[in-house]
């Protein structure tokens, strides 16, 4: 990648960028510049509260559509420009920030709803639309997306596509990766391309699958249809307290064998007498696992009769319904201001997934790997998505303001340190870098550790599709 | 910049959140990521910490329209539409509001409205003169009614005339303050203009505030800057309502069906949301969008249309989608600044009413 501005160079290059998506859409204003220089990275925020500006983007352009994209990108090509894509910059990898300067390319304008197609059962929109936008667009014709993660109000649909995104109710209702049937997709040289019309073929790999979770370094996605779902008959929440992790481990496999519930979350000791007792107000000592199943009212009926049976045999608490719609009702509570972690405290979620024979393990390797050698660490979990054949564990490490250094370069050497020691503690055992997050400029480093000789796919992907390699350079380990 | 620890610690907190990212009507109708709460916290906490100068985020400032729906959406209470006022107030105090805010700000002190407007139309004039004289219920009908949409004014005066209520509507009306109050704060000329209007308020017994924006700021504003009027104030939403319930006012349901654009001002600021519903089921079937009452999503106005006239239109826009987008045909509003806003989308695919219109048909 050659990239050499000057002054010259940079007001030519502005035309062109104004001419491509209007001049009300092309900024180089200092706020629209700081603004996309902040995600939910840590390290990004860490950055500005020591009021450190961090590495800005020359040009933030919004196209309204593929088309517009189209020409950004050919400039871009053509000058070597970095093009970083920012969704609503909700991400905790760093993902989106302009690393290597360039051109942001933020999609919020993209965000039209072109159908709400019922016979379908899909919306087909802009990625830059919120996704709680669609949800709001299912909802107006009695419909639901199903995908609830605490980010619902401040991601956009690519962004989810982008990092491999998970609701609460994933255990029934899929991914986001299992949420989306055609995609269109702007290439790094320019190229509109369109997915195949429908996911589930044999027509060859599935292309969805090679743009999802490829974070902007491939191409960028730019409309997507987007799966919806009836609402449920009924909804019905159930709280556990286990004595330990192990027996709501066996519980829950064996229920799931079963049937599939919409949530299922497993909070550690830790977690439970922390952030469950502070939002949701269960006291007590031990695991606390909260069941939501849903559905058609005959089928929730038995779907109730199956998990008491089911938890009861491994010595499941039944607490009733009671925590479990207050979780419901509080789920995105937990991650406003004054409920959520936020500086001083550096903090961060290790997520990663694992067959059930080794996600346990992979818990506690992670815990140790932590407080052994961070000692100034708290170490807290839970398991919030679930499957026939694993589970995901959400784990966080949290070090209070005292302990964080106060220089910016240090926090961030401590923050470096703490992450590439848990997550090769989860890669040592078989875990994977991350469950839904995404890589970022935080872990890209650790891409290579995970796939070894598979990471050439990737990058041999990379080399042909975007060969002077503008798209989000420096993320995903490419 | 000079800021109180209150606004520092609502900076603090929401310039690293996201969760009201999808709220913001302007944000959502321009798709730029400074319109959104945490931007704007983002850019004040770093004018604080000297990583940048406050003129460059003082355009960002000027693009929230204060409507409260960030507010409304926050969990923990945090208030963005606090901060964004105090840096407009700080930035006037320091001399450096943008150009067209100062033109706004002038034209408000000199003139007692943003548009440096001094003529009524004709039928708003001869509405006026003849409610002149002075009785105990005032029609106060604040400066967007009187000089940018004036038809809408007449069509106010002539409602309450259907009812036969007798009432006094002022040549020369004084200014609430509102419009000072969203450009510079609370700032000592904004509280002057209050103190005045309320001392000419103080004359009648009860007062019915024809615009929302007025209703709020009289009722609400006034009391946290220490402006009090003795006068019963009362939406005008809410004493058509109570002509309905006098039947002074008579139903007649015209066989639209419409729905209802809530103002903010009303549904999150004064907890008044009824009201209206009443008027208008008295006169149409009464549809609701997805996002009422205190969900409401704003949909422009005349003041910022004076800036930024293209977001605006944008954001009005959006709002008639979601008329469309539940199958509706027709929306009624209560505020006549959005009215306004709405009025101004160049579209044929919803119709856009004031109670006024259904009443008078």
């Amino acid at each position: 990648m050659q990239y050499q501005m000057n002054e010259f160079l940079f007001a030519m290059i502005l035309t062109e960028l104004e001419d491509a998506v209007g001049k009300e859409n092309c900024s180089t204003r200092a706020i629209d510049k700081v603004t996309h220089s902040v995600d939910y990275y840590w390290l990004s925020r860490m950055w500005a509260d020591r009021g450190c500006r961090m590495p800005e983007a020359d040009f933030v352009v919004c196209p309204k559509d593929a088309t517009e994209v189209s020409k950004v990108v050919k400039i871009a090509n053509y000058y070597k420009i970095p093009v970083t894509t920012w969704g609503a910059g909700g991400g905790t990898q760093g993902g989106a920030i302009p690393v290597a300067g360039g051109i942001i390319l933020d999609t919020k304008r993209m965000n039209k709803i072109y159908e709400v197609n019922t016979e379908g059962m899909y919306i087909e929109c802009g990625t830059g639309a919120i996704y709680k936008h669609i949800e709001w667009a299912a909802n107006e014709v009695g419909k639901a997306t199903m995908h609830y993660p605490s980010s619902l109000t401040c991601s956009t649909v690519g962004g989810f596509l982008a990092h491999r995104g998970i609701g609460v109710c994933s255990t029934k209702y899929g991914k986001i990766d299992d949420m989306v049937l055609q995609m269109e997709v702007v290439l790094p040289n320019g190229d509109i391309i369109y997915t195949s019309p429908a996911p589930k073929h044999a027509a060859g790999p599935d292309l969805n699958q090679i743009f999802i979770g490829s974070e902007g370094t491939l191409g960028i996605i730019t409309k997507a249809q987007i799966r919806i779902f009836d609402q449920p008959e009924e909804r019905r929440f159930r709280g556990f307290l286990f004595q330990d992790m192990t027996g709501a481990f066996k519980a829950s496999r064996e229920l799931l064998q079963k049937f599939k519930p919409s949530v299922m979350r497993l909070y550690d000791e830790a977690e439970t007498a922390s952030l469950i007792k502070k939002i949701v107000g269960v006291e007590r000592k031990g695991a606390f696992m909260n069941i939501a199943y849903e559905g058609a009212r005959e089928m929730v009926e038995v779907e109730e009769k199956i998990l008491l049976d089911t938890f009861k045999k491994y010595g499941a608490e039944d607490l009733g319904s009671e925590y479990g719609e207050k979780w419901w009702k509080e789920k995105i509570t937990f991650f406003y201001p004054g409920h959520m972690m936020d500086i001083p405290q550096m903090f961060g979620t290790m997520d990663t997934i694992a067959p059930y024979d080794k996600i346990e393990k992979i818990y506690w390797a992670m815990k140790k790997a932590i407080e052994t050698n961070f000692p100034q660490a708290k170490f807290i979990a839970h398991f919030s998505h679930w499957y026939e054949w694993g589970a995901m564990v959400y784990d966080r490490f949290i070090i209070e303001g005292k302990d964080v250094p106060e220089d910016p370069v240090e926090a961030l050497r401590l923050h470096q340190a703490v992450w590439t020691c848990g997550v090769r503690a989860a890669l040592a055992n078989g875990g994977v870098v991350n469950d839904h997050h995404g890589v970022g400029i935080k872990l890209g480093r650790l891409m290579k550790e995970q796939y070894g000789p598979a990471m050439q796919v990737f990058e041999a992907l990379k080399k042909s599709l975007d060969p002077n390699g503008i798209m989000n350079p420096f993320k995903l380990g490419l | 910049m000079n800021m109180s620890e209150k606004c520092k610690q609502h900076v603090d907190s929401c310039r690293f959140c996201w969760m009201c990212h999808h709220i913001c009507p302007i944000g959502n109708a321009t798709g730029h990521e400074r319109s959104t709460a945490r931007a704007r916290a983002l850019g004040i906490s770093l004018v604080n910490r000297g990583a940048i100068e406050l003129d460059e985020i003082m355009d960002n400032i000027y693009e929230c329209c204060t409507c409260g729906a960030c507010v409304h959406d926050c969990t923990t209470g945090w208030d963005p539409v606090m901060f964004t006022k105090e840096v407009r107030l700080q930035a006037a105090l320091e001399g450096k509001l943008p150009d067209y805010i100062n033109k706004l700000v002038d034209n408000c002190i000199e003139y007692g409205n943003a548009y440096g407007k001094t003529e009524l139309c004709d039928d708003l004039t001869a509405a006026i003169k003849a409610h002149a004289d002075k009785t105990d219920l005032l029609l106060y009908l604040g400066v967007d009614a009187r000089y940018m949409v004036c038809k809408q004014a007449v069509k106010a005066i002539k409602v309450l005339e259907k009812a036969g209520v007798s009432f006094t509507v002022l040549q020369n009306e004084p200014a609430s303050g509102a419009q000072l109050d969203f450009l510079i704060g609370a700032a000592n000329e904004t509280k002057e203009q209050m103190a005045a209007n309320a001392k000419i308020l103080d004359g009648y017994k009860t007062v019915i505030v024809y615009d929302p924006n007025d209703a709020k700021a009289i009722r609400r504003t006034y009391k946290e800057y220490g402006v009090e009027t003795s006068a019963n104030v009362i939406t005008y939403t809410a004493y058509l309502a109570k002509l309905i319930d006098d039947d002074k006012l008579k139903a007649q349901n015209g066989g639209k069906t419409v729905v209802f654009q809530d103002p903010y001002q009303l549904s999150r600021d004064l907890e008044e949301t009824e009201e209206a519903r009443k008027v208008i089921s008295a006169f149409a079937e009464l549809h609701e969008m997805l996002l009422n009452r205190g969900e409401t999503v704003w949909a422009g106005n005349i003041l910022m249309a004076e800036y930024l006239p293209d977001v605006i239109a944008e954001v009005s826009a959006r709002r008639l989608f979601n008329v469309t987008s539940i199958g509706e045909s027709a929306i009624v509003t209560a505020s006549v600044s959005e009215y306004a806003a709405l009025k101004n989308v160049k579209q044929d695919k919803v119709e856009v009413l004031s109670i006024e219109d259904l009443i008078l048909g």
